[in-house]
């Protein structure tokens, strides 16, 4: 039994250890997911689509010849590109919102790229949706129909990296945006030199100390399981209906009501569980709804489209490479930073500046605040790979493998310790150094790797077994996001109902991708209404979001779902408790100042004794149940933001290059734990994905066409239970946020700093540094000089 | 291909399937469980064995639905998750876990019907794991969420349970 977190403020159900609330659903096989909604069985005149994707990275239709998949029996239809619904729809992006808040056409986040025709006639990668989409009686027969279509390619040339796309000459994606490849400057991303504080040239120039580093990531993804999939009904004259896994049913339905010209009342959205989400189409803007929901009008009958595992390979993180100059002076202060990154946005720009602009920007602001001199300049580039989206860790988890490496860097320059270098520099600007958070989390970090006692001089540690070498290493992240980050979101609904037996029945819209924010909001419902002796067991949750019926639903980003609405659900258990009283008064015929509820009873005030308890007061009549709805905006107040760190052990074979996980400390100051086990669950979890990118994950093409050679997990290559290492997960609760619990999320960030521990850790090992992510052996072996040839 | 029927239990129940009506001689086990049955426990994420997420039992051995051709049951007795007692061991543990230090046992829920099968089996195996051999035997089964250290638990949790039965999984 491992010690368990110990609350700062003692609660009756926040914060607890316990099973989640769907967890019997989940384990029993009966959570439904869209992909589990519709087959012929349950809706026999359903039909399948499947979409034309382009064989080549760059290519345009000259024209298509439908007649013969046409003639195949069991094809429905065909809808192609030139039809005047599908030529006439606007061009768009799949970058319209991350998700905070609900944008129009007009108010989408990167209006300035909008460069994705829906099913045009233009491909910029292998695997574009283009040209046609066919509906079959089933899956194959809709696949062989995309055989027979007889389509003219006219081929272009092509260009994978954007250090060649930026060059002169080199082919161009989007003329209309990116004359030179390169995305312009924007009104959201601000300047190509999007941060520039004080002289950063002139600094760097009188420091005592100057180190320069470069990092390169690259561009996984997110890999859920649960495909992409939609089934889409188009009742005419009544409403378009769309179940599907998209985890922002509001925003989906905004898109596909603009996008189709449909009033918002015409369009239903629909999203039962969704089997995991890690940033996926964060966007609720996706062109596949578009094109199957006009097949479905096409043909009159409903469609499915659901991604096979090689088409789910359809967005990732940008790849980025950063390079970075940070003077000090003697003593360790941080005088001067600057960052410049090149990004490979991929085919479509979606969100690659968000990646690249938005979120340094955040940590300049949250983390940097106190280096007087700071720079970043970044430079979002388009290429002829698969487009660059949305991750879990968007921009963050690039930024961290640069930021890290510097610190690291700078600590064996000036013979510091890392730690201390990061204590004496990194805060908000509402808070004064050293940071308490960031403090804390260090220390925790250090003491439960075993920092001091491991780590050695780079390379100078023991020998294990003839040819492995050990090594710690760090990084540390500002952790996102607390509530005042949350603003845009605009507002937060909820609602609460207190049902005649006493039970109560939570519409806390949000589509529950695996988070466990689900559980987090019956415990902060049963934590906001514990006054009427309400429990977690007597809360149901609804787990389905219907845009029929629900309030606009939470969005699963930035891990805040685990507290937003329980911090709404405390504020509107005031007006549930004056609701109750107002009740209570009429059916004991008293007044309302003589009457209060606690612990599950409505009592006399000057006779405690006497008194219901509130089900037997609710039963007495009128049967109908006391329902409270509030929207409300997130809290603004200037609450600075806590740390998170991530401490890893590696082993590293000097004879294969290959790298083991071998301990992870991962370390989250929350606020406060709203609960624990799934905040444990989101700590060790996110581990997979940044083990994964750091060591093992990697997209490869073949460059000579252009054609990516491994969207499959036989050889991309996710860790399994036996690739993991031993994880400890510690909770704290140090900083503290607005509102009631002043909790932030911590699940998005959990898979940031794994990359740069790694890192710092097996240059701590054999003495080498690597600058580029994944480490596979090849690389271990290149930089100790034993690659070979 | 043939036209005469052919024969699976499904969760003890006795399946007589027409070729050509029913199925067609590509239609994998996890396409004829899900799509013609109706098992929507299992899921096919992959397609290609590579997650196993469509784990289910034949005659008791954990196989990936996806990789065998509905005709290769001909004759045999399928389990899937909708086959378990709702108090089965290990789908009790997989609920239960969250002793403190390891999350819970799963997040999205994708892969838990998979990863509960592979353990039903691999418990019949081996009753009694260490936690090296719960690593090497669940390691065909991806859990992106990353639940491994839960699932873990739960697998050992599932053990003890078993063992307090007296039974076998």
């Amino acid at each position: 039994m491992k010690t368990p977190f110990t609350q700062r403020t003692p609660r009756k159900h926040i914060g607890q250890y316990r099973p989640r609330i769907d967890a019997e659903e989940k384990a029993t096989g009966k959570a439904r997911y869209a992909d589990d909604l519709a087959s012929k069985l349950r809706v026999p005149d359903l039909v399948y689509a499947k979409v034309l994707r382009s064989p080549y990275p760059h290519a345009r239709i000259r024209s298509i010849d439908t007649r013969a998949a046409l003639a195949l029996p069991g094809v429905v239809g065909i809808l192609t590109y030139d039809e005047p619904e599908v030529a006439s729809l606007k061009v768009t992006s799949a970058g319209w919102t991350d998700g905070v808040d609900t944008v129009s056409y007009e108010t989408m986040m990167w209006r300035r790229y909008k460069d994705r025709r829906v099913l045009g006639d233009y491909a910029c990668w292998v695997g574009d949706e283009v040209g046609a989409v066919v509906a079959g009686e089933t899956e194959a027969i809709a696949e062989e129909a995309l055989r027979l279509l007889k389509v003219d390619w006219e081929v272009l040339p092509f260009v994978l990296e954007s250090e060649e796309a930026m060059k002169p000459g080199a082919p161009v994606l989007h003329p209309e945006i990116a004359p030179d490849n390169v995305m312009p400057e924007d009104t959201v991303g601000g300047p190509h030199r999007f941060v520039d504080k004080g002289d950063v040239d002139k600094a760097l120039a009188k420091a005592p100390v100057v180190v320069e580093g470069t990092s390169i990531s690259h561009n996984a993804t997110q890999s859920s399981l649960d495909p992409w999939c939609c089934v889409i009904e188009w009742k005419q004259g009544t409403q378009v209906t769309v179940w599907s896994n998209s985890y922002e049913t509001d925003q989906s339905r905004m898109h596909i009501s603009q996008m189709l010209g449909l009033p918002i009342t015409r369009v239903r959205v629909v999203s039962p569980y969704v089997g995991g989400q890690f940033g996926r189409g964060d966007t609720g803007d996706q062109p596949f709804f578009l094109f199957t929901a006009l097949l479905a009008k096409k043909v009159g009958r409903p469609v499915k489209f659901k991604h096979t595992r090689r088409e789910s390979f359809h967005d990732g993180r940008q790849q980025a490479t950063y390079t970075a100059r940070v003077g000090a002076k003697k003593d360790g202060t941080i005088v001067a930073m600057e960052f410049k990154s090149i990004g490979n946005a991929g085919a479509h720009a979606d969100h690659t500046m968000f990646a690249l602009k938005f979120a340094p920007m955040e940590l300049t602001e949250v983390a940097l605040a106190h280096v007087p001199n700071v720079r970043f300049e970044a430079y979002g580039v388009y290429t002829n790979k698969m487009p660059a989206c949305m991750m879990r860790g968007v921009g963050n988890s690039q930024t961290n493998l640069i930021l890290g490496h510097m610190v690291d860097l700078l600590a064996e320059k000036l013979g510091m310790d890392p730690i201390d270098v990061a204590i004496k520099n990194f805060g908000h600007e509402w808070e004064r150094l050293p940071n308490k958070s960031l403090t804390e989390v260090l220390h925790a970090g250090a003491k439960r790797i075993g920092w001091k006692e491991k780590r050695h001089q780079p390379g100078q540690g023991p020998t294990f077994e003839g040819t492995k070498k050990r090594g710690v290493g760090f990084s540390f992240h500002p952790g996102w996001h607390a509530e005042w980050q949350e603003v845009r979101r605009g507002e937060v609904q909820v609602g609460m109902t207190l049902n005649p037996d006493g039970t109560v029945t939570l519409d806390a819209p949000t589509v529950e991708t695996g988070t466990g924010s689900n559980t987090c909001n019956v415990l902060g419902c049963a934590e906001a209404l514990s006054f009427l002796g309400v429990t977690p067991a007597d809360i149901h949750w609804v787990a389905v979001i219907d845009t029929n019926l629900s309030g606009k639903d939470c969005v699963q980003t930035d891990s805040a779902v685990s507290f937003l609405q329980s911090e709404v659900m405390a504020v509107a258990a005031k007006e549930m408790k004056q609701r109750v009283l107002e009740r209570a008064a009429r059916n004991l015929k008293a007044g309302i100042e003589d009457l209060d509820v606690a612990e599950g009873r409505v009592f006399f005030k000057k006779k405690p004794k006497e008194g219901k308890t509130i089900r037997e007061m609710m039963m007495a009549g009128p049967l109908v149940g006391i329902t409270v709805k509030l929207s409300r905006p997130p809290l603004a107040e200037r609450t600075g933001v806590p740390f998170i760190v991530t401490f890893v052990e590696v082993e590293v074979d000097t004879a294969t290059g290959r790298t083991q996980m071998l301990n992870m400390a991962v370390v989250n100051d929350c606020g406060t734990v709203m609960y624990a086990s799934g905040a444990e669950a989101q700590q060790i979890g996110g581990q997979i994905i940044g083990v994964g990118e750091a060591l093992t994950e990697e997209i490869i093409y073949d460059k000579p066409t252009g054609v990516p050679l491994n969207f499959n997990w036989i050889d991309y290559k996710i860790p399994t239970m036996a690739d993991m290492p031993e994880i400890d997960p510690v909770l704290m609760e140090v900083w503290r946020g607005g509102g009631e619990y002043g909790a932030c999320g911590i699940g998005e960030g959990t898979v940031t700093c794994a990359p740069r521990a790694i890192l710092n850790a097996i240059y701590n090992a054999i003495g080498v540094r690597i600058d580029q992510i994944p480490v596979k052996p090849e690389k271990v072996l290149a930089a100790l000089g034993k690659a070979g040839r | 291909m043939a036209t005469s029927p052919i024969r699976i239990t499904v969760n003890d129940r006795l399946y007589e399937l027409l070729p050509g009506r029913d199925l067609e001689a590509s239609t994998t086990l996890a396409g004829l469980l899900r799509e013609r049955l109706g098992f929507t426990g299992l899921k096919i994420s992959c397609d290609e064995g590579a997650c196993g997420a469509c784990t289910v039992l034949l005659d008791g051995k954990a196989v990936l639905s996806c990789m065998l051709l509905a005709v290769e049951a001909d004759g045999h007795s399928v389990t899937t998750i909708e086959g378990l007692a709702p108090d089965h061991p290990v789908i009790e543990a997989f609920i239960e876990q969250s002793e403190p230090g390891y999350g819970t046992a799963l997040q999205c829920g994708y892969c838990t019907p998979g990863f509960v099968m592979t353990t039903v089996a691999f418990l019949r195996q081996n009753p009694k794991p260490t936690l090296a051999e719960i690593k090497e035997a669940l390691s065909g089964n991806i859990c992106r969420c990353g639940c491994y250290a839960g699932i873990a638990q739960a697998v050992l949790h599932a053990s003890e349970k078993l063992a307090a039965r007296g039974g076998v999984a």
